[in-house]
């Protein structure tokens, strides 16, 4: 059963007269728990897929269903609240806050999804993420002092701490070497699946392949 | 807010430059607001001293005092109906000591009354600032336009009109050295005081101020300083907010993808705006008072607690406007926009 449906999806930019369809009628099921990989040529259309189902920017056709309610539907307030406790985001950049150690950066994204965790339970369950993803040791670090990898690695914490059910990750390995790439896909993977986060990720990146269920191809905005 | 925090802690520096501005333009404009105030108090305490009511003016004066002449019969009917009621004149003039050196003076007299010291003829009560030019109780002073002598009985504190010390004098006396069997004016204490009386002119405290010809300009060149300067801090938090919101545009949309709260992100910049703001004033109040208790003697300087609070509350004010003028590109932040651009 499909937790997350993208129906017939369109996309057009207009710069000024010109109007440019970048998806013509995407159709996409991802199913819970599963991790979806799209890959495709630079320009087909797979960022803006993904931050279309991620909420980021509206569709100009087609429906997105997120648990059968249908997104294109919802008000900025709705989709936020969304976005806020039920996604996780990782990108190509960490984006973290810079004046946010990386524990500090963990709580905030629990302050911002209003779990019921206590202070006390907050920063155990910090502590916990940070053991998943092997940055424990730096949880006092400002985001200056990490590596790329580093950076990555609570970035996906910061993406899964408050156990949404939906994890967009747009060429999280882009950034980094084969080595690094490998041990962060093995990181998404692992936590994906225990914590039944339904996964999709944009990527080029062939060995990336195997961590996914499911490969799905765009060329020229469409599915192929 | 938290994070708030964080950041003024992590970028110490930023809010240190930011604070220390602000320290500057409230402490220029407290002082300046002081001496604006001490050369009022110089200019014309004798009649910021005299509680509300109203002063009284011929109306054929133009509202020029040392014009004004009170019919007599007018003035003691005035006397008779209104409780409190004072009539007086001011005139510049000098006294001359033993040693035959001149004193500027404001010559008051009145009739008799709680507002002014009452004193008999022949004999004058002066401001306390004329202690310092040697003039002592018992000493004799002397005026070309005057046959006797004024034996100096006492002093009162702070009375000083046109930047001048007062020197109160009996009405007999004041007639014999300005030829004039007339007061200026009459003054009626109170709330009660009619707005017009047939042939007079009526002038609230403050505006009676007004019509000293030095007291007006003086007050305003002040003010308007003070006024700029308030406008300046303003403008200065509106540019560095903008300064700093323009450099975490991408911040904005990172949290804003996350799910921040628009309204978070405001009352993190209102935060640190209300956080950077009451430790420079607390700073330049606490300086200010203490320079006002050091100034020189000489300097006319006087700066009520009340004063600095106001102004700072104005400080509060214009900071969060100018504050919130400059977020306003928060609201407009797209978080795709950041995700896009990279690290940051
Ligand atoms: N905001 C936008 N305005 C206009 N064109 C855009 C915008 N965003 C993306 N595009 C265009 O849409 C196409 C697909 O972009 P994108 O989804 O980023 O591709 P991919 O991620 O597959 O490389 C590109 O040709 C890009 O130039
Ligand atoms: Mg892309």
């Amino acid at each position: 059963m499909a937790i997350f449906t993208i129906d017939d999806v369109e996309k057009t930019f207009k710069n000024g007269d010109v109007s440019e369809k970048i998806l013509k009628g995407v159709d996409l099921d991802l199913n819970e728990g599963e991790i979806t990989a799209l890959v495709g040529p630079s320009g087909s259309g797979k960022s803006t897929i993904l931050t279309i189902a991620a909420g980021l920017q509206k569709a100009t056709g087609g429906q997105v269903l997120f648990e059968g309610k249908d997104m294109t539907q919802m008000s900025q307030e709705e989709i936020r609240k969304i976005r806020s406790s039920e996604f996780g985001f990782v990108f190509q950049s960490s984006h973290l806050v810079p004046f946010l150690t990386v524990e500090d950066q963990l709580l905030l994204m629990l302050d911002v999804a209003e779990t019921k965790l206590n202070k006390k339970q907050q920063k155990q369950e910090v502590l916990k993420v940070l053991d998943l993803v092997g940055m424990s040791h730096r949880k006092d670090a400002y985001p200056s002092s990490l590596s790329g990898g580093e950076k990555q690695r609570v970035a996906i914490a910061r993406a899964i701490i408050h156990q949404p059910k939906m994890l967009f990750a747009d060429e999280p390995t882009a950034s980094l070497d084969s080595k690094r790439s490998k041990e962060v896909m093995e990181i998404i993977r692992n936590l994906t699946k225990t914590l039944q986060i339904t996964t999709l990720m944009v990527t080029h990146d062939e060995e990336m392949l195997p961590y996914a269920d499911r490969i799905v191809t765009m060329k020229d905005g469409l599915i192929d | 807010m938290q994070m708030a925090w964080k950041e003024v802690k992590k970028s110490k520096m930023k809010f240190l430059i930011l604070g220390s501005i602000i320290f500057l333009v409230s402490f220029l404009t407290f002082i300046i607001s002081g001496l604006a105030n001490g050369l009022s108090e110089d200019n014309a305490a004798l009649i910021k001293n005299v509680p509300n009511g109203k002063f009284y003016l011929n109306e054929d004066a133009k509202q020029t005092y040392s014009l004004s002449k009170i019919d007599v019969d007018q003035q003691d009917n005035l006397l008779a109906d209104y409780n409190g009621a004072t009539a007086m004149s001011i005139q510049m003039g000098f006294v001359n000591d033993a040693e035959d050196k001149q004193h500027s003076v404001a010559f008051v007299t009145s009739t008799d009354s709680e507002l002014f010291p009452n004193v008999k003829d022949n004999e004058v009560v002066l401001d306390a600032s004329l202690k310092d030019e040697g003039i002592k109780v018992g000493d004799i002073l002397t005026n070309n336009q005057f046959s006797g002598e004024f034996k100096v009985v006492g002093f009162a504190e702070k009375q000083t009109y046109s930047h001048a010390p007062v020197a109160f004098i009996s009405m007999k006396n004041y007639q014999e050295i300005y030829r004039v069997m007339e007061m200026q004016t009459v003054f009626i204490p109170g709330s009660d005081s009619p707005d017009s009386i047939k042939g007079l002119e009526s002038f609230t405290n403050k505006e009676f101020l007004n019509t000293i010809p030095s007291y007006g300009a003086e007050q305003m060149s002040l003010n308007m300083i003070i006024w700029f300067l308030v406008v300046i801090s303003g403008m200065l938090f509106a540019i560095f907010f903008y300064m700093m919101n323009v450099q975490k545009i991408g911040l904005y949309g990172i949290l804003k993808a996350i799910g921040v709260k628009t309204s978070s992100l405001f009352s993190m910049m209102w935060y640190q705006m209300l956080l950077i703001t009451v430790v420079s004033l607390v700073l330049s109040v606490g300086l200010s008072q203490l320079f006002s208790m050091v100034a020189p003697a000489g300097m006319p300087f006087s700066l009520p607690i009340e004063t600095t609070l106001l102004l700072s509350v104005v400080f509060l004010v214009i900071g969060f406007i100018g504050a919130t003028i400059s977020g306003f590109q928060i609201k407009k932040v797209e978080p795709l926009q950041a995700i896009q651009q990279g690290e940051m």
